[in-house]
């Protein structure tokens, strides 16, 4: 099977993690084929040549390619045998759809602009002006140009800034609300949609340390903590190879840096 | 399982919701809403987490045993799996990947750009003759405030040259996509599917404002009049109240805020 599974991934984080962690919870082997995003690695024509929109995650089973990774884990969970990761239930499935729409789509946007302005910006532009501009020029999608040249030169305004931190602490109070209702993000049991989540809330505690912790946001950490103490997690973790995968210690009690 | 459709005209995310019903063979009272005038906000829809933070912004809800269901694309998708064997998903799992891909393409780049035109040019006069009180009356009850944002534009009739190109180039990107894709083939997927009622609620009203993208497409034309001809495309646009049900829009998704 793994002969024929290909995941082309960045670090257990956002986009990536989401395909990564469903995978490994459904015990489902592939094989991992790390991309280098911030060495641009997925706009490069080896790359190209696999998936021509230049996107990260993707993924080939059976010689078809995949990519939108939500839309990758809904697969995952169909063609494969392993543990249930959708519920049963007609409506719980439309609320793990739903959710995963809303870190898509609505607060997602909001934690990799802050992401890109804190963390990866600054990063990335020590790298050499020229690199960057030919890096740009090479990027298939028109809108991804447009994406990528904000982010990489830091080119949000501070209107946008101030909107993506009132959605993201809009956003923790949601989830904080929700999951003081249920013991999972969308129903009762584990769904894909706690695993979207994770792959960007397991941040929050760290980047919004005054805003999301045991005191203000204590059904967020006890959810954050269930997800983490599961074995794939930390098997997905361990396919990192930066410091950025080390920010999940968190969980552990130990002290980690954001960027 | 009690279902009642609280709907908008037959247009956009209502006329995608009411046209699946019907597909589906199920029944539920339809209950007729005008969505310009903020009702979705008020008498007896329940306002939840989910509908006040729909990504998709004002459009149909379906209430389910007291539980309302939002977002045109994940309403289908619970019709479906509550009436197996609808047809408005493919049963092969890679298939079902490529129509939730599409759907997405359609709800994240199309959507928007259809909004801001339909809006601007249907919805900007009939909000601008209410007076402050009237509108005040409207927009207080909507929790987000980016929508309560988007009504506000939709009032003013802001929309920016630079937007309203955008979104203009949305639309013939969006036309040429279903022209490319039904070279060999009368569906978008093959056999029908929830993705051809996607793509046509958001593409056939922009005939009337942007006919210049409809222009040298045959396959395109020949799709259109072949959903519009489908028996519960046309049930759904008898539900119609007004002389232009194709004009019924309210303030909806908003454009993608990485550009």
């Amino acid at each position: 099977m793994s002969d024929d599974l290909t995941l082309y991934h960045w670090e257990p984080n956002a986009n990536s993690g989401k395909p990564m962690l469903t995978l490994v919870e459904k015990g489902v082997p592939f094989n991992s084929h790390y991309i280098d995003l911030l060495a641009f690695d997925q706009h490069k024509p080896d790359y190209l040549a696999i998936n021509p929109m230049g996107t990260i995650p993707a993924m080939v089973h059976g010689g078809r390619l995949m990519n939108e990774s939500t839309a990758i884990m809904e697969y995952v969970e169909e063609a494969f045998p392993g543990p249930a990761l959708m519920p049963a239930d007609a409506r719980d499935r439309w609320r793990v759809r739903w959710w995963m729409k809303f870190f898509d789509q609505w607060l997602g946007p909001s934690l990799s602009m802050l992401g890109w302005n804190v963390g990866i910006g600054p990063k990335v532009r020590e790298r050499d002006p020229e690199e960057l501009k030919a890096a740009i020029d090479r990027i298939p999608l028109p809108e991804r140009r447009t994406a990528w040249r904000k982010a990489i030169y830091g080119l949000f305004s501070e209107e946008e800034l101030a909107e993506s931190t009132r959605r993201i602490l809009i956003g923790i109070d949601l989830v904080e609300k929700t999951l003081g209702e249920r013991a999972w993000l969308a129903c009762d049991s584990y769904s894909l949609a706690d695993i979207n989540a994770f792959n960007s809330a397991y941040f929050l505690p760290i980047s919004q340390s005054e805003h999301c912790n045991d005191e203000k946001t204590p059904h967020i950490m006890r959810w954050l903590r269930a997800i983490y103490a599961r074995p794939a997690v930390k098997t997905t973790w361990a396919m990192g190879r930066t410091a950025m995968s080390d920010r999940i210690k968190i969980f552990e009690g130990e002290e980690v840096k954001p960027w | 399982m009690v279902m009642t459709l609280y709907h908008g005209e037959p247009t956009g995310p209502s006329l995608t919701v009411l046209a699946a019903l019907f597909e589906a063979g199920l029944d539920a009272d339809l209950q007729a809403i005008d969505l310009a005038m903020g009702e979705r906000h008020a008498g007896a829809i329940p306002q939840t987490t989910e509908t006040d933070y729909s990504v998709e912004g004002e459009g149909p809800v379906l209430l389910v045993d007291g539980e309302p269901l939002c977002d045109s694309v994940f309403i289908g998708c619970y019709l479906d799996d509550v009436a197996p064997g609808s047809g408005l998903r493919p049963a092969d799992p890679y298939q079902r990947w490529e129509m939730m891909a599409w759907c997405r393409w359609m709800i994240e780049r199309l959507a928007p750009g259809v909004a801001a035109l339909a809006n601007r040019a249907w919805t900007t006069p009939r909000l601008g003759v209410l007076d402050d009180a009237a509108f005040a009356a409207i927009t207080d009850r909507i929790a987000a405030q980016d929508l309560r944002e988007r009504w506000q534009e939709t009032r003013d009739g802001t929309l920016s040259d630079e937007h309203r190109a955008a979104s203009e180039a949305r639309v013939h990107e969006a036309t040429k996509k279903v022209e490319d894709r039904l070279a060999d083939r009368d569906w978008i997927m093959g056999d029908f599917s929830l993705a051809d009622l996607e793509s046509y609620a958001w593409i056939a009203p922009m005939r009337e404002l942007l006919p210049d993208a409809f222009a040298g497409k045959p396959r395109l034309a020949a799709w259109l009049t072949r959903v519009a001809a489908r028996p519960s495309v046309r049930r759904a646009l008898m539900q119609a109240r007004t002389k232009h049900p194709a004009h019924g829009f309210a303030p909806g998704p908003e454009i993608n805020r990485w550009g």
